[in-house]
């Protein structure tokens, strides 16, 4: 009978995802071309132009708004043929800026149209919830309001559906005569009462209370200098989530040095310029947003005029989340290049997933970066102790070694600590 | 033949006196408080239990409460915009140029911390002396002005632009004489600006100064060949080399070139040849030089010219005056001898003079013209550029400034007020309106100037060089100038209204237009190449047909006139040369290679001369020079001195130049006299004792090797019969092995070393590059007293007894305390590091495990693991271990040597700087291996024998180390310790050393040692 509740449930959370799928499979289909259109947009103009404000090339709203529309696929096909051609609208056009524009032959003019459709219609209120295709682009604040609020009343409504449900299955047992025995709270305190005076119980609670104290005593000992999970905040809200997991940018397109040296180095600010010159995350009233305004503040930029001013800048001090201690050595581009097929088997890491998640963790989920592993020598020895590097002997580097090891251990997997990686030396210098 | 020769490593030692025994038997320099500690009151004393519990109580609570602290914050800034040739934790090299010698300079993120020779350095094909590893320390330092100064007031560059702008028109408007002042300029480019400067303002005159001199060989040349010039020496094709006086091994010309070119007909690859050079040193002094030669004789300075004069007479047949030698028949044995053998080596021969006597400089190359020097073994067509002092126009120098004729004077890299011999100098300069100097610190002579424009250190400049002739290489900025400093160059061109007024601009043009042409090179090109060559000129041959009486003459003169009291020798110590870099802490504590004396300079006298004026080692003596120059300095008894004579170092002294270097030992500048045309590095002198008595802080003589049979040495008369002569490898020591169960293997690679010690010459070069390399704390002269320098390398010099009245060749143990001609003594060099013994002592009695072996043959030292109860120290029999008693690079007491922020930007960034209460020692650059492995790693390639080299391998010029791989047959390494000559020091302990020496070759014979029976 109290199935009844658990049913209405059930009913209302698929109608609820029904509804909510269908909407979305109807405006997706109804904004395909404009769908097409900012994929082609974002492919081939964003590097250089935006919607709504100069960039490297002029604004492209306004300026698609103004223009003939075939003269603009054209133009935008191939201007050098149309300057060839004497049109004096596309001589005094080349003319604009310094830079020249890139010639874009291989676009059908169907495809330019849906460019055109999608820069004239213009970002980001019109296309906003165009659905799934454009979900990366992050729900505008009001739409979050909106969701919020749908499921707190939801929760509100479900949660007095059902208090009525019990009470109405409680008036109907009622009704069948049925008495209602209350939980007896009184006698629950007498009994902790009693078993107080009980002695062996009283013996056995403080065992029991000392093994788990000093168990946790023991492993805050233990784990004294080890700081996982240390997340410290950082001078800029930096989301490796937004930029390795939802924008899916390589690990090497920032830390670049990883794969080349010891360090993995964190990226001085030219490298956030490559996109953020243009990539301004514009908020609602306008202004560029905070956490990038702090790059541009950093390097003295302006973004108005485009120009850096040397005497303004003043460097970001991120914290630094993981920690080695000095007297340990470690190098990146040895585990990340020459260890990387053992390391990737060892921690079990799906092909598309970078080299770099088997000791700093999904990097791709973390809002803000914490520190993954314990960073202990135990942790590193473990690895150096089961990693199989017995798929180097093709390497001329571990050839002769690893034969001389197969001779000795006859097919046994070969790991780091038997070519010395345990020995002090190695990374105590 | 087993070696049974005897050797010592100071007087102290062979004449075993009681305080050596006495020291030897203890594990401390100074005796422990162990007595005090037990019969002091407080210990009788009884503590009552409740105290005790009290101060258990507060201790455990301070300890915990101290230990709560919150783990530090770390930040890591990156660049703002990162350039694009620098990755973090990869070191870029750019080529340079110091001191005339081409160079590469490692630099991490912008910051230069090591220097290491130019593979592609073409003549100079050598590795880079001490000052050269050194350098890069002056670049931090501390003691440099920060700002130019005018009127000792810090200014801006505009205003001292305009002051200096205005003199120098005042002084063009008087007429009055203007003079650039410069140690000799070997810079193309700089020369340039100067004639510009002298074009601008026509009164002008380039004068050309060097502190320590070479102005007797260029008017030599000139009188003698009409070549005003230094020549080139090729030492590599001289089979026979005789010197005097010249220590061309060190400091004389270009010291690490003629190693190089030395040590290539001494070394093992020679010996395999069966060809070694024979080499006789008469000198005053015991020098570097003279530690490394076949037969040393000692000679007072009045004999080295009628040594000169005996020498000609005997190999040409003519009659000149003044060849009497006195009564040092040795010597007059030895000129015999070697007249006759240079007659033997026509074209294959080389006679060299220290001095700088133009006549004695004529009469050396009389001697050279008539053995066929010219066109082999000397050049005069490819000269050296890089010295062209002329001491006679500085000496009219002061004398204009004296006259009142010189209105403007600039000083660029030179300090006269401290190096110019003449002590008026500083009178002489307020004389004059304007006194500008190019210096990078307030030094004696900027101190005394209106204006200090600082010049950035070569490491922060544009430039170039011209050390041969057709020989250029370019200097380039590594870092941007550490402080507001402007190239001298560029000062002059400003001031000279030049067209172009940057430097860069104005060294690059110049190259473009006058030199890459012509060696069909592009700028680009050269800054990766760092030299450039155009073809060398046929070397001619020179006949010489002069009359010499009036040299001999003159020679005969300036002899009489030094023999009066005790003969007092000035000259360059290897450390401190002129004294240029005598801030620089890594050089103040690199050991003199004969006395290891650091920190100091002293008087060495002869041991028997010491005793016949009743002085002890450590007195102090007031030297009187005569001229009347006086100072007080400790005794160094030095065996091996000539009787009659002192030697007294250049360089120290210095009152103004920073932190490290002031006061410290006693200026002799002033000793040195100016007459025919030329500064003497000799006078006369007179010794009083002051009754005071000063330790100097000497290194070797803190370890005791207890008698055993550590250097092995022999004949190349023998070696040619047996070539294992000496080595005692004909007594194969038994081998056992400490693992009887568990067979140790190394699979991977084995590190060793071969050191030939017939090519180490211990100049103390790889030292330096071993501090540099390896962040190896300077510990400062009373440290150095109480035996706890910290170098990881150090150089053992040994002495032994030339004499053989024994008749055989080796001087057996039992006829030593018979013998006692401490004059006669020859010296093997020794380089001893942590052998990395495959059964090490250190490791079995470590109770913490902190040193262990590796699979690859090394003896690791872990440093967090360590707790320092030293144990390992006292079990190592090569005492190669090393002791941190305080935080070097983190404590106040250490300021004035590495400690402060800006010095603290030289440490390697590879290497753990180590902390107070830890053992270090040797890693063999283990951050190398692990670097050089991981390269070829990452190329997947195999290591190539070469890929990994050590940094006291690649600074040495004489390829004296040699390391690699033993696993790999056909290595270096493994070749060279398959020589016959090869032993492993203490051997018989069974310790299994992973470092291979190679047996002392001496070319001497019966005919040689007749010189000194």
């Amino acid at each position: 009978m109290r199935n009844i509740s658990l049913k209405f449930k059930k009913v209302w959370k698929s109608a609820f995802i029904f509804a909510s799928l269908s909407f979305l499979i109807v405006t997706v289909t109804q904004a395909q071309d404009l769908v097409e259109g900012k994929t082609l947009f974002k492919n081939k103009c964003a590097s250089c132009h935006n919607l709504d404000r100069e960039s490297t090339g002029p604004a492209l709203t306004p300026k698609l708004n103004e223009l003939d529309e075939a003269w603009a696929i054209k133009w935008i096909k191939n201007w050098k043929a149309l300057v060839d051609s004497g049109d004096k609208q596309a001589i005094e056009a080349a003319k604009l800026k310094p830079t020249e524009m890139t010639t874009f032959p291989t676009l059908t003019d169907d495809q330019i149209k849906n460019i055109i459709a999608y820069a004239k219609v213009g970002e980001p209120k019109k296309v906003a919830e165009v659905g799934a295709a454009v979900k990366d682009e992050g729900a505008s604040s009001l739409s979050i309001a909106g969701v919020i609020a749908i499921i707190i009343l939801s929760i509100v409504i479900l949660v007095v559906l059902g208090r009525a449900v019990k009470m109405l299955e409680r008036l109907i047992l009622q009704k069948q005569g049925i008495d209602i025995v209350e939980e007896e709270k009184v006698s629950l305190a007498v009994g902790v009462k009693g078993l107080f005076k009980n002695k062996k119980f009283v013996f056995f609670f403080v065992l029991c209370l000392v093994m788990v104290l000093g168990s946790f005593g023991w492993m805050g000992m233990w784990d004294t200098g080890v700081h996982t999970g240390y997340q410290p905040v950082q001078p800029i809200k930096f989301s490796h989530e937004l930029h390795a997991g939802i924008n899916q940018i390589d690990c090497q397109y920032c830390h670049t040095s990883a794969f080349k040296s010891k360090n993995s180095t964190i990226p001085s600010l030219n490298v956030c310029m490559n996109c953020h010159k243009s990539v301004q995350a514009i908020q609602e009233n306008g202004s560029i947003s905070p956490e990038i305004q702090k790059i541009y503040t950093a390097l003295g930029y302006d973004p108005t005029t485009q120009t850096y001013d040397k005497s303004k800048e003043k460097p970001v001090e991120w914290v630094r989340v993981h920690n080695l201690p000095d007297f340990a050595y470690f190098n990146h581009s040895q585990h990340v290049v020459v260890g990387e097929e053992a390391i990737r088997k060892e921690k079990g890491l799906k092909p598309n997933e970078p080299v770099c998640f088997a000791c700093h963790g999904p990097v791709n989920t973390m809002e803000e970066v914490y520190q993954y592993s314990p960073l202990t020598m135990k942790w590193c020895v473990n690895c150096h102790k089961d990693a199989d590097i017995s798929g180097k002997k093709n390497d001329a580097f571990y050839a002769n070694v690893i034969a001389a090891h197969e001779k000795i251990k006859k097919g046994e997997k070969i790991t780091p600590a038997m070519l010395g990686g345990l020995e002090c030396g190695k990374c105590h210098y | 033949m087993e070696s049974n020769k005897k050797y010592w490593k100071g007087l102290e030692e062979y004449k075993n006196t009681p305080d050596f025994v006495e020291n030897n038997k203890n594990e401390f320099a100074e005796p422990l408080p162990i007595e005090d500690v037990l019969s002091e009151a407080g210990l009788s004393t009884v503590t009552p239990r409740r105290d005790f519990l009290k101060a258990l109580g507060f201790g455990l609570g301070a300890v915990t409460l101290a230990a709560c602290q919150k783990t530090p914050v770390h930040k890591s800034i990156p660049y703002l915009i990162r350039p694009e040739e620098v990755v973090p934790g990869i070191p870029n090299f750019y080529v340079s140029t110091f001191n005339g010698q081409s160079v590469l300079v490692k630099t991490v993120v912008g910051r230069p911390i090591k220097i290491e020779a130019n593979p592609n350095a073409g003549a100079f094909n050598c590795g880079t002396d001490a000052q050269a590893q050194a350098s890069v320390l002056d670049l931090y330092d501390v003691s440099k002005l920060k700002q130019p100064l005018l009127k000792k007031e810090e200014t801006t560059w505009s205003k001292l632009d305009a002051f200096v702008k205005g003199e120098l028109n005042k002084a063009q408007a008087s007429g009055k004489k203007i003079r650039v002042v410069s140690s000799s300029l070997n810079s193309p480019s700089a020369k340039g600006v100067v004639a510009d400067f002298a074009a601008k303002y026509p009164t002008t005159k380039h004068v050309q100064y060097d502190a320590v001199s070479y102005t007797g060989i260029i008017k030599a040349n000139e009188n003698s060949f009409g070549k005003a010039v230094v020549p080139k020496y090729n030492f590599d094709k001289a089979d026979l080399i005789v010197s005097f006086a010249a220590d061309f091994l060190g400091t004389w010309i270009s010291g690490e070139e003629f190693t190089a070119q030395y040590v290539s007909n001494r070394d093992y690859k020679s010996l395999e040849k069966k060809k070694m050079s024979r080499h006789f040193q008469f000198e005053t002094g015991m020098s570097l030089t003279g530690t490394n030669a076949d037969t040393r004789i000692p000679i007072k300075l009045s004999e080295e010219g009628p040594a000169l004069i005996t020498l000609y007479n005997a190999i040409t047949g003519s009659n000149l005056a003044g060849g009497t030698l006195g009564n040092n028949t040795n010597a007059d044995k030895a000129l015999k001898l070697v007249a006759k053998e240079l007659l033997q080596n026509k074209g294959k021969a080389l006679v060299v003079a220290g001095s700088n006597d133009v006549s004695t400089q004529i009469l050396v190359n009389a001697i050279n013209a008539a053995i066929g020097s010219y066109g082999t073994t000397i050049d005069l067509d490819n000269p050296c550029k890089r010295y062209e002092g002329n001491d006679a126009e500085f000496a009219e120098l002061i004398n204009e400034m004296n006259r009142g004729e010189v209105a403007a004077v600039f000083f660029l890299n030179s300090n006269p007020v401290y190096d110019a011999t003449n002590t008026k100098f500083a009178e002489a300069l307020t004389k004059v309106a304007l006194k500008v100097s190019f210096s990078d610190r307030v030094d004696e002579t900027s101190d005394l100037c209106d204006v200090v424009a600082i010049n950035p250190n070569y490491l922060e400049a544009w430039g170039d060089a011209n050390s041969y002739e057709g020989y250029y290489s370019v200097i380039q900025p590594t870092i941007n100038p550490v402080f507001n400093s402007r190239q001298a160059e560029q000062s002059l061109l400003i001031w000279s209204d030049a067209a172009v007024q940057d430097y860069y601009q104005y060294v690059r043009n110049n190259w473009e237009k006058n030199i890459l042409p012509s060696v069909g090179k592009n700028w680009n090109e050269l800054l990766q190449l760092g030299v450039v060559t155009s073809t060398a000129k046929t070397a001619g041959s020179y006949g010489f047909n002069m009359s010499l009486d009036a040299v001999a003459a003159s020679i005969g003169a300036s002899s009489k006139a030094l023999q009066k009291d005790i003969e007092l020798h000035i000259y360059e110590s290897i450390p401190m040369r002129d004294g240029k870099h005598a801030n620089n802490a890594f050089l103040q504590e690199l050991p003199d290679p004969v006395s290891k004396v650091t920190w100091d300079n002293y008087i060495a006298l002869a041991p028997k001369q010491a005793e016949k004026l009743g002085y002890k080692e450590f007195d102090i003596l007031t030297v009187k020079g005569a001229n009347g120059y006086a100072v007080d300095l400790p005794l160094l008894i030095q065996p091996g001195q000539a009787m009659g004579t002192a030697s007294v170092a250049l360089g120290y002294g210095r009152t103004k130049v920073g932190k490290a270097g002031d006061n410290v030992g006693k200026n002799a500048f002033p000793f040195v006299s100016f007459s025919n045309g030329t500064l003497k590095y000799a006078t006369t002198a007179t010794l009083a004792a002051t009754g005071g008595r000063e330790e100097l802080a000497q290194t070797q003589t803190h370890y005791s090797f207890e008698g055993r049979n550590i250097i092995r040495e022999t004949t190349l008369k023998d070696y040619l019969k047996d070539p294992a002569a000496g080595s005692g490898n004909h007594h194969k020591h038994k081998v056992y092995d400490l693992w009887t169960t568990d067979k140790y293997e190394k699979l991977g690679n084995d590190w060793v070393m071969a050191i030939d010690l017939n090519a180490c010459t211990g100049c103390g070069s790889c030292i330096v590059a071993c501090n540099v390399e390896n962040n190896i704390p300077v510990v400062g002269k009373d440290e150095v007293r109480r035996r706890r320098e910290m170098h990881w390398l150090r150089i053992d010099r040994y002495y032994s007894f030339n004499d053989e009245k024994t008749g055989h060749d080796v001087t057996e143990e039992k006829e030593i305390a018979h013998m006692d001609n401490l004059d006669n003594v020859s010296v093997v060099h020794q380089p001893m590091m942590c052998q990395h013994c495959d059964h090490a002592p250190c490791e079995t009695v470590c109770p913490v495990l902190a040193t262990v072996h590796s699979s690859d043959g090394l003896n690791h030292m872990a440093y967090n693991r360590c707790v320092g109860t030293r144990y390992c120290a006292n079990n190592c029999p090569y005492k190669v271990r090393r002791f941190n008693w305080f935080n070097y690079w983190n404590d106040s007491r250490f300021d004035n040597y590495l400690n402060n922020e800006f010095t603290q930007l030289v440490l390697n960034p590879d290497v753990t700087t180590r902390s107070r209460g830890v053992m270090e020692k040797c890693s063999m650059c283990i951050q190398r291996i692990q670097a050089g492995k991981l390269t070829a790693k990452m190329e997947k390639r195999a290591l190539k024998d070469g890929d990994i080299k050590m940094a006291c391998q690649q600074a040495c010029s004489a390829n004296a180390i040699i390391f690699g791989d033993k696993n790999d047959p056909n290595s270096e390494v493994s070749k060279a310790l398959r020589s016959e000559r090869i032993y492993y020091v203490l051997e018989e302990i069974n310790v299994q050393p992973g470092i291979g020496y190679m047996t002392k070759v001496r070319n001497i014979d019966s005919e040689t040692k007749e010189v000194h029976a």
